[in-house]
């Protein structure tokens, strides 16, 4: 990992977070965060769509002129933390940003791409999702690598997936009726906390 | 043009070809993928046939990226990921490869060998602010097609899709050479 603080620094941090209120604790996140500043319009950006839960804006060092970053207006730092309606809200905002750039900026093509954490790419500590325009021969190389697994990584895998999605299935009653290919049963656990230390010391240390 | 017959997800979807099922809705399906790009890589797709994002429903969008949510939830608290990634190609230009709309969920780890990053490209003030004029402009009709209360019994529909429709995905598989 790029960005280290030292352990000093961290101790002190946790400390002083741990005795903040959840309410305090938000406050602190939004105010350290610069995208919540873009979206209350205290830090200028170039907004191209707006709604009462996102706002897309065109990224400053962009994969490709058009390259927009379409943000909760709520703070969260990673996917994981949105509910199921902010979730699907987003992504018909971004099909219809999407489908906008194919009208109007001659795209052939678009990327959507979310990060979740710095190993894969994360910046910032404000949930977006990407929405990149593309051409046909426009420099830009995505790797996806095709990588092999045996059998036996495969089943292991694949009935841990399920293990997890089977429980998450059972503990909502609004969700979808779930045909899980395999049997497995799993005690559904506590939802998990929605502010990980770890994320703010993080942010912290770096900026 | 090849239609929802010969797609190779619809196979998978009809069960003809072998898959490795993590999920399944009566809109969503959820499948490892043998040779991902890190191990526990998924597709997530609709079981209806849809070449790209601009086709898909809005509330099978809700669904598949919701489905896509919980799946890099569950790599995360059970394969131990450092990360996830979820990962969409619309259109031969963007890397889509399969004429059927898939969203990828893809675990990471540190140095995994997958490059996701970019280098900026350099734009003038005057490049940025026409772009922005020019999306502004379209993304003013921007409306959704209103939720509908979730079905839980899919019955599935034959999929018809118009000249129109494949006409994108057609038009960008001629100028392969």
């Amino acid at each position: 990992m790029a960005e280290q603080i030292s352990p000093e620094q961290l101790k002190a941090l946790q400390e002083k977070i741990k005795q903040m209120t959840p309410e305090e604790l938000k406050e602190f996140q939004k105010k350290q965060c610069v995208f919540c500043q873009i979206v209350a319009g205290k830090i200028q950006a170039k907004k191209v769509y707006e709604d009462d839960k996102v706002v897309a804006i065109l990224d400053i060092n962009p994969v490709n002129p058009g390259h927009v970053l379409l943000l909760t207006k709520e703070h969260y730092s990673i996917m994981p933390q949105l509910p199921d309606d902010e979730v699907a809200h987003v992504f018909m905002a971004a099909k219809a940003i999407s489908n906008s750039m194919l009208r109007s900026i001659d795209a052939q093509g678009t990327n959507i791409i979310v990060a979740n954490g710095i190993a894969a790419g994360q910046r910032a500590q404000h949930f977006m999702a990407h929405i990149i325009p593309r051409k046909q021969n426009d420099g830009v190389n995505f790797v996806l690598p095709q990588k092999t697994m045996d059998e036996k990584e495969i089943e292991a895998i694949s009935s841990k997936l399920i293990s997890v999605l089977s429980g998450a299935g059972e503990k909502e009653e609004e969700k979808p009726a779930i045909q899980i290919a395999q049997e497995a049963k799993k005690e559904s656990g506590e939802p998990k906390s929605g502010i990980d230390l770890d994320d703010i010391s993080r942010l912290l240390g770096v900026k | 043009m090849a239609g929802k017959e010969s797609c190779i997800v619809c196979q998978i979807i009809g069960n003809k070809i072998p898959s490795k099922r993590i999920y399944e809705d009566e809109l969503v399906m959820a499948v490892l993928d043998v040779n991902g790009a890190n191990p526990g890589h998924c597709f997530v797709m609709p079981k209806n046939h849809y070449p790209i994002i601009e086709h898909v429903p809005d509330v099978e969008i809700g669904r598949l990226f919701q489905v896509s949510n919980k799946i890099s939830s569950a790599i995360f608290e059970s394969l131990g990921a450092q990360g996830t990634n979820i990962f969409v190609a619309n259109g031969i230009p963007a890397g889509q490869t399969v004429a059927h709309f898939t969203i990828n969920v893809i675990p990471r780890k540190e140095n995994d060998g997958i490059n996701l990053q970019w280098q900026p490209k350099q734009l003038s003030e005057e490049e940025m602010s026409t772009v922005e004029l020019k999306l502004k402009e379209q993304t003013k009709n921007i409306g959704f097609e209103k939720e509908e209360k979730k079905p839980r019994i899919h019955v599935p529909k034959p999929v018809v899709l118009s000249d129109e429709e494949e006409e994108y995905f057609t038009r960008q598989m001629r100028r392969l050479p």
